[in-house]
């Protein structure tokens, strides 16, 4: 929990991830207000929140994307901003804004980011292939990027983050605009993928899938962890969707507001 | 409904104004003010010409009429003229009809530094032509009408071509066609503005078949107006302003039925052309290129080469520019001599210049290369080894070219060293200047309304014109032993041929290591820098 004073970090620390003082202001705008946190290894950690709660700014500076104003961030003991090389071998990420090279099939896409990686190329060749396969992309192997669609495109990040086999995954809203059958698929493909000691971690607005997929979830609000822990911990006998209006404190729409929706308009 | 679309143009103006920083409004300023001697020029020359050369007039008036209609049919095809207000799909959720659609598009259409250039552009010829008496009202009715014609004519095309301009193949073409047609219109009018100098005055008269039939068209029946009109010859003016009118009404009914097309039946769905897979080094240079992070680096800057079209525009043109090279020192008497080969270093030149920003086409995918820890010599190093094979067969290609005219094959492998040793030390510079101002070009796959990297150009200019004075200055010595080899005795120009890539490859060393040592630890400032003004 964010409340409370914090376990001290020791270089080596077991987690796979820790977060100490996270901050980061755009201009007078505080994004992200100070966030505490560790994550063990072999987690399904989800992290919600409303729009604007922070998320994908928590997320950037923890993947070495965005240089916070203080804190440390520690990935397998490692921390991320002295040695970021080291520290980025070990993750895989795939963002919300989906900016890919666009001119590149999606198989030139896996290769490229393999390479990158300095992984060999008879290997990521291999990969990229199973990859492309599992994930129903085998088809549009040689379609340009560009030319995907917003699953698509999902789907494509999606196998770049895993090429590798990261020890932790960090994904930014994974699946948003993906068909059932790829959600479901790509649900398995990580729940094994956890299974083996992998830790994930995911941002989502669907309650639902982070209640049946996460161990351990955080919820985000103004830039704050308001609240983080085990499911069952935090939803404390509700379903997460409830805990979640509670904690940060939305109400439902009253019975006079609002009122003129009833009346249809000319 | 119209004041209503006039507003969201005026608000989207203010915002795309608020919402940059002060280097992009200062741009933003410049660039009005680069269209303001255009178009005070345009005034000028209508305001002037007519009076002093009476004769000329029609000619002129015609020609400029022309010229602004097919502007304003060309440019918004490219994105840079467009704005959001006038894409019709994002209105296609309001209950509007087309009608309305067409009255409050063409009201906002006349908001903006083009229709202000413009209308001051065409106010001149209210100066040159206006006359006391009746007549001043239909030169006023022609050039109203003319602008009219811009607006409509532009806007009707516009729509017309919305759904195929969407698709990303089409919009490819668009763009290199657009481009290409515009150098060519350029190298036309800079023959057109020789040959005129070659007739002289007198020789106007044989231009008066071409304005007959110029006369007959939409902004040709206008000009004639209005020449009509500024003579007296008022019902003859009248005539032809109704057969303008006709053409704006004429137009105004195919905008109408194209934007209730648009609006109203679903896009078809995009078709996907799946190619064979072939991996991410292009075939021939397989075996070339390390199979780690710098050949993967050159091989996707080779494939955006090919695939990209803004890229596709500059290696077009480069192409050209050889071209005209060759041609210049074919046809040019003092020029035909064997050194001319080494005018081929010229387009080594050129393309370290298309390097001085890099990571510009990656936008703000560069978090990929960010996220993945890749070391960033190897990403720079792979980057200006693509720059260098490109670079080289340019210049192999254009000193071939240039040996075959003048003779000068013995000169081709030092144009070879000494293009190595440009492109080196350019590049040495570009990698500098690629890491320390970066900034996003224009993604192709957004809008092809979107206005974007608006104000940039100033900025950008300035950074180049740096690193252009720095490029040329390191490669001053080069220039003084080759110009003191050529001189002397031009056998010697073997020995300079190791001394160039020697001396290229130590400043591209430094370049390198200064670049990639500032990179390593700002990777996140230049993936922020290459997001910051995305594309809307």
């Amino acid at each position: 929990m964010s409340a409370g004073n914090p376990p001290p970090l020791v270089a080596g620390s077991p987690a796979a991830l820790s977060v100490r003082g996270l901050r980061k202001a755009f201009g007078p705008k505080v994004a992200v207000a100070g966030i505490d946190l560790d994550i063990p290894h072999g987690c399904f950690f989800g992290l919600v929140g409303p729009n604007g709660a922070g998320k994908t700014t928590t997320l950037g500076m923890v993947t070495g994307l965005l240089r916070p104003d203080a804190g440390l961030v520690l990935i397998d003991g490692i921390e991320v901003w002295r040695d970021p090389v080291t520290a980025k071998r070990r993750i895989g990420v795939l963002p919300e804004d989906l900016r890919l090279f666009e001119r590149l099939t999606g198989a030139e896409l896996l290769t490229y980011n393999g390479l990158l990686r300095g992984m060999p190329a008879a290997v990521v060749e291999a990969r990229a292939r199973e990859l492309l396969e599992v994930l129903g992309l085998g088809d549009a192997a040689g379609t340009l990027v560009v030319d995907y669609s917003h699953g698509m495109r999902k789907k494509i990040a999606l196998a770049a983050a895993l090429l590798h086999a990261p020890r932790v995954l960090f994904l930014d809203e994974p699946f948003e605009a993906i068909d059932p059958v790829s959600a479901r698929t790509i649900r398995g493909l990580l729940e094994r993928y956890t299974a083996g000691g992998a830790t994930v971690v995911f941002s989502s607005h669907v309650m639902e899938l982070v209640e049946r997929l996460c161990d351990r979830v955080g919820i985000m609000h103004l830039g704050r962890l308001i609240a983080e822990g085990p499911t069952d911990r935090v939803r404390a006998g509700r379903s997460l969707e409830d805990a979640f209006v509670e904690l940060i404190g939305a109400g439902d729409v009253g019975a006079e507001e609002l009122g003129w929706l009833g009346t249809w308009s000319a | 409904m119209a004041g209503h679309l006039v507003g969201l143009k005026l608000a989207l103006l203010r915002n795309g104004l608020r919402r940059s920083s002060w280097p992009q409004q200062v741009g933003l300023a410049l660039g009005a003010l680069a269209g303001l001697p255009l178009a005070g020029g345009g005034f000028l020359l209508l305001a002037l010409v007519p009076r002093a050369e009476p004769r000329a007039g029609l000619v002129l008036v015609e020609a400029v009429f022309l010229l602004l209609f097919l502007g304003w049919g060309l440019f918004p095809l490219l994105s840079f003229a467009g704005d959001a207000s006038l894409d019709p799909s994002r209105l296609a959720l309001l209950p509007l009809r087309p009608g309305q659609l067409v009255a409050g598009l063409s009201l906002a259409a006349c908001v903006g530094v083009a229709p202000l250039c413009t209308l001051v552009a065409l106010a001149g010829a209210v100066v040159g032509f206006g006359t006391l008496g009746p007549g001043v009202v239909l030169v006023v009715a022609a050039v109203l009408v003319q602008f009219a014609l811009c607006i409509v004519g532009s806007r009707a095309l516009l729509t017309a071509l919305s759904r195929q301009l969407r698709s990303r193949k089409a919009r490819d073409l668009v763009i290199l066609l657009v481009s290409v047609t515009a150098l060519g219109f350029n190298l036309a009018l800079q023959v057109g503005a020789r040959l005129a100098e070659r007739l002289e005055r007198a020789d106007l008269e044989g231009l008066r078949p071409l304005a007959r039939v110029l006369g007959w068209l939409p902004p040709g029946l206008a000009a004639r107006a209005l020449v009509d009109a500024g003579q007296g010859r008022l019902l003859a003016a009248t005539v032809e302003l109704l057969g303008a009118a006709l053409a704006v009404a004429l137009l105004g009914w195919w905008w109408w039925r194209s934007l209730d097309r648009v609006l109203t039946t679903a896009e078809p769905a995009a078709r996907q052309r799946t190619r064979q897979a072939v991996g991410l080094f292009p075939r021939p240079l397989r075996r070339l290129l390390p199979a780690d992070q710098r050949g993967a680096a050159a091989a996707k800057e080779l494939r955006y080469l090919a695939r990209h079209p803004r890229l596709r525009v500059a290696w077009v043109i480069s192409g050209l520019l050889g071209l005209a090279v060759v041609v210049f020192v074919a046809v040019t008497d003092g020029l035909n001599h064997p050194w001319m080969v080494l005018a081929s270093l010229a387009m080594a030149f050129l393309a370290s210049q298309n390097s001085l920003n890099q990571f510009g086409f990656d936008g703000a995918a560069y978090w990929t290369n960010a996220v993945a820890g890749a070391d960033p010599r190897g990403d720079l190093t792979g980057r200006n080894l693509a720059t260098l094979l490109t670079g080289m067969v340019g210049t192999v290609a254009l000193a071939t070219a240039l040996a075959a005219v003048t003779g000068g094959w013995l000169y081709i492998p030092v144009a070879l060293c000494l293009g190595i040793g440009v492109l080196a030390l350019s590049l040495g510079v570009a990698d500098v200047v690629s890491v320390r101002f970066a900034y996003p070009l224009p993604d192709d796959t957004s809008n092809l309304w979107a206005v974007q990297g608006t104000g940039q150009g100033c900025l950008v200019g300035i950074v180049q014109m740096v690193a252009f004075a720095v490029q040329s200055l390191l490669l001053l010595p080069l220039l003084a032993l080759v110009v003191v080899g050529l001189l002397a005795w031009p056998p010697a120009l073997v020995v300079v041929c190791p001394v160039a890539i020697v001396y290229g490859a130590l400043v591209w060393r430094v370049g390198l290591g200064m670049g990639a040592g500032w990179l390593a630890d700002h990777q996140p400032e230049l993936l922020t820098a290459l997001s910051a003004r995305r594309a809307a």
